[in-house]
C-alpha cells in the first residue's frame, strides 16, 4: 500500500519522537558512568557529557575498596538470595491450592487475599507487628514481612490453572498425592513462568528500600540500597578523606555517580536476560479471570 | 491409599445438596495437602496484613508503646478531631491530593499514548530494541533513580549545563519548591511509562485487524483509526487500570517523594506516607499518624466505591 505523504510525515515524526524519548531511558546512565571516569575538575565544570573527560578510574577503585558498600552487597545479595527462594516457596505452596478445584475453600481464601490488596495496612501498625515480632535490626525483617507478593503469587496462580487438567487425572490414577503433582508435574511443566516470578522478586529484593528505612537501624545491616541513600545525602562518609588536597583525583560528584551505578550493575547486566521474560510474566498476571 | 480405592479427580468440589457438611470433611480428608500446603500463605497473610489492619484500632485509642494495644486506653475520635484541627495535616493532605491528581491527570493516559504511537511502528526490529530502552528504568530503584534526579539536576549537572550553553544562569532545581511536584511527576512518569505500555499493547494486539482494513476502506486515515477503532478496544483495559489506580490515589510511593525530597522542599513535598514515617516511626506518635493513615485508606476506598459504581454504569466495573 501506497503512503500518503501525511502518513509519511506521521511515521518519521513518530520514529523521531519514540528515539527521543528512548534515548533519555539510557543517556543519564551513560552520562553517569562518564562522570564516574572522569577527573573532579572536569565533572564539575559542566564538560562531562557521555564521554569521559580526563579519564580516570579513580573513584571506582575508591568506592571498590569501601568496606562500607561490599558489607551491604552482601546483605543485599543475601536477601536476594535467600528472599528469593521462600519467596518462591512460599508463593507456589499458596497459589497450587488456589489454583485447584479440588480445594474447596479457595473462593473464601482468594477473597481473604483480595481484600489486602484494597485495604493496605497503615505503616504505622505494620511497622509495630514487626517489631512486637521481635524482628527490629535483623536481616529477616527485610524478607519475611513481605515474603508473598500477590500479584506474584496471582500470576502463578493462574498459569497452574491454565495447565491441562487431563494431568491431574493421570497423575492420580497412577497414584501421586498433592505434593508429588505439585513438585513433579506442575513444576517441571512451569519453568517460563517460574523464571518471570523469581526476576521479580529478585528484583525486587535488590531495590529493598522501605522496609529497610522502617526495620534497620545498625548500618551494618543495610542492605546496598540504604547504603547508596546514606552516601548520597552525605557523601562524606563515603570519601573519608580530606579532598581538598590534591592528592586525590576524585570527588562527591565522581563518586557519586560510581555509587549509583554501582548499585545498578547487576540490574542492568542480568536485564538482557531478563527481557525475553518478564512481558510475558506481567501480561499472565493481568489476565481476568 | 484412599486416592487408589476411590474414583480418581471426579470434581470433588460439585458435592451438593444435604450432604455438604459431610463433604467437605471428605474433601478435607481426601485433599489434606492442600490444606497443610497453603497453611504457611494464610499465616503470611494473617500475620502480616490482618493483624496490622487489626492494630489499626490504635488510631482509636491513646496508644503507649509499653502498655501495648490491650491496655492503651481508649480515646474514641479524639485521634481525628485532633488531626483536623492540625495545621501540618491539612498541609500534608494538600500535597498529597495535588501530587495524585497531577499523577493521574498527567501520568495515566501517558503509557496509553506512548502504546498508540508504539502501535504504529511497523519495523518489529526498531519496535523491540526501543522498548527495551523504555522497560529498563523501571527495574532500578528509586533510591537509584532519584540519584540519577539530584544528579542531572544538580548546578553542575546536566541540565544546567545545557541551560549554560544558551547563557542562562544555572537553577537548583531540587531545593526550589516550584519545581518538587513536576519533577515528582516527571520522574515516575519517566521511570514507569514504558512498563505500562505493556498491558495496552497486549490489548492493541488483540483486535481484529479486518476492523482496520475496512476503515482503511471507508477512507479512515490513522488519526480516525486511532479515535475510532484503537482507543474504544483499549476502553476496558483502561478503565480497569483507573480503577485499580483510584483506589490507591493517595497511596503515591514511600519511596519516591522521600528519596527526592529535602528539607527545603517539605512544605511543599511532604505526603502523608513520608509524614507518618517521620512523626510515627521515628518520634513515636504512633496513634496519631495511624488516624492519618486511616483516613487516607478510607478516602481511597471510598474513591474506589464511587468510582466502580460510575463505571458500571458504562460497563463493568471491577466488582
Amino acid at each position: 500500500m501506497k503512503q500518503t505523504f501525511g502518513e509519511k510525515c506521521f511515521q518519521a515524526a513518530n520514529y523521531a519522537f519514540l528515539t527521543a524519548a528512548a534515548l533519555t531511558m539510557i543517556l543519564p546512565l551513560l552520562h553517569l558512568l562518564a562522570v564516574s571516569l572522569s577527573s573532579p575538575v572536569a565533572a564539575d565544570s559542566k564538560e562531562v557529557f557521555l564521554w569521559p573527560v580526563g579519564f580516570t578510574m579513580a573513584s571506582w577503585k575508591h568506592i571498590l575498596q569501601s568496606s562500607g558498600l561490599w558489607q551491604s552487597f552482601g546483605v543485599t545479595v543475601f536477601i536476594t538470595v535467600a528472599g528469593t527462594a521462600l519467596s518462591m516457596l512460599f508463593s507456589v505452596l499458596t497459589a497450587f491450592p488456589l489454583s485447584r478445584k479440588e480445594f474447596l475453600i479457595r473462593k473464601q481464601v482468594m477473597l481473604g487475599i483480595v481484600i489486602t490488596m484494597i485495604f493496605n495496612a497503615p505503616m504505622i501498625p505494620f511497622f509495630l507487628t514487626v517489631r512486637e515480632l521481635g524482628m527490629m535490626n535483623s536481616i529477616w525483617a527485610l524478607i519475611i514481612p513481605g515474603v508473598i507478593g500477590t500479584f506474584n503469587m496471582v500470576i502463578l496462580r493462574t498459569f497452574f490453572m491454565n495447565l491441562p487438567k487431563e494431568l491431574d487425572d493421570t497423575a492420580r490414577i497412577d497414584g501421586c498425592h498433592d505434593f508429588r503433582i505439585l513438585f513433579q508435574i506442575y513444576l517441571p511443566l512451569s519453568k517460563p513462568v517460574l523464571a518471570t516470578v523469581s526476576l521479580f522478586y529478585a528484583v525486587g529484593y535488590w531495590n529493598t528500600f522501605q522496609r529497610a528505612v522502617l526495620f534497620v537501624r545498625d548500618p551494618d545491616l543495610w542492605p546496598l540500597q540504604m547504603k547508596l541513600r546514606a552516601y548520597l545525602t552525605s557523601p562524606e562518609e563515603l570519601a573519608q578523606v580530606n579532598m581538598f588536597l590534591d592528592d586525590y583525583d576524585f570527588n562527591t560528584t565522581t563518586l557519586k555517580a560510581a555509587t549509583i551505578l554501582f548499585a545498578s550493575v547487576p540490574i542492568i547486566l542480568v536485564y538482557p536476560y531478563l527481557q525475553k521474560y518478564f512481558v510475558k510474566g506481567s501480561l499472565l498476571g493481568s489476565l481476568k479471570e | 491409599m484412599t486416592e487408589l480405592t476411590e474414583t480418581p479427580a471426579r470434581q470433588p468440589g460439585v458435592t451438593v445438596g444435604k450432604r455438604v457438611k459431610k463433604g467437605y470433611l471428605r474433601n478435607m480428608r481426601k485433599h489434606w495437602m492442600l490444606y497443610v500446603m497453603i497453611l504457611p500463605g494464610i499465616l503470611f497473610y494473617i500475620i502480616f496484613k490482618y493483624i496490622p489492619l487489626g492494630g489499626s484500632v490504635i488510631a482509636f485509642q491513646n496508644f503507649q508503646i509499653m502498655k501495648g494495644i490491650w491496655s492503651s486506653p481508649w480515646v474514641g475520635l479524639d485521634n481525628f478531631k485532633f488531626i483536623l484541627t492540625y495545621q501540618d495535616f491539612y498541609n500534608v493532605l494538600r500535597n498529597t491530593a495535588l501530587i495524585a491528581f497531577y499523577k493521574l491527570v498527567v501520568g495515566f493516559p501517558a503509557p496509553i499514548l506512548l502504546a498508540l504511537l508504539f502501535n504504529e511502528v511497523r519495523k518489529m526490529l526498531a519496535k523491540r530494541f526501543l522498548q527495551s530502552l523504555f522497560y529498563l528504568p523501571h527495574f532500578l530503584s528509586w533510591v537509584v533513580v532519584g540519584g540519577i534526579v539530584f544528579e542531572v539536576l544538580a548546578s553542575v549537572g546536566f541540565v544546567n549545563a545545557v541551560r549554560g550553553w544558551f547563557g542562562f544562569e544555572p537553577i537548583l532545581y531540587m531545593q526550589q519548591e516550584q519545581y518538587f511536584r513536576p519533577i515528582v511527576v516527571l520522574s515516575s512518569i519517566w521511570k514507569e511509562v514504558g512498563w505500562g505500555t505493556i498491558i495496552y499493547l497486549a490489548a492493541i494486539s488483540g483486535v481484529d485487524p479486518t476492523q482496520y482494513e475496512a476503515a482503511v476502506m471507508d477512507g479512515a486515515n490513522k488519526w480516525k483509526q486511532a479515535i475510532y477503532i484503537t482507543l474504544p478496544a483499549l476502553f476496558p483495559t483502561i478503565l480497569i487500570l483507573f480503577l485499580l489506580n483510584i483506589g490507591n490515589f493517595l497511596e503515591l510511593g514511600f519511596d519516591q517523594v522521600y528519596n527526592l525530597l529535602t528539607p527545603m522542599t517539605y512544605s511543599v513535598g511532604d505526603i502523608i506516607e513520608t509524614y507518618v514515617y517521620r512523626s510515627g516511626v521515628l518520634q513515636g506518635q504512633y496513634s496519631v499518624t495511624t488516624a492519618i493513615g486511616l483516613f487516607q485508606s478510607v478516602i481511597g476506598f471510598i474513591l474506589l466505591w464511587v468510582f466502580n459504581r460510575l463505571a458500571k454504569k458504562t460497563g463493568e466495573g471491577l466488582w
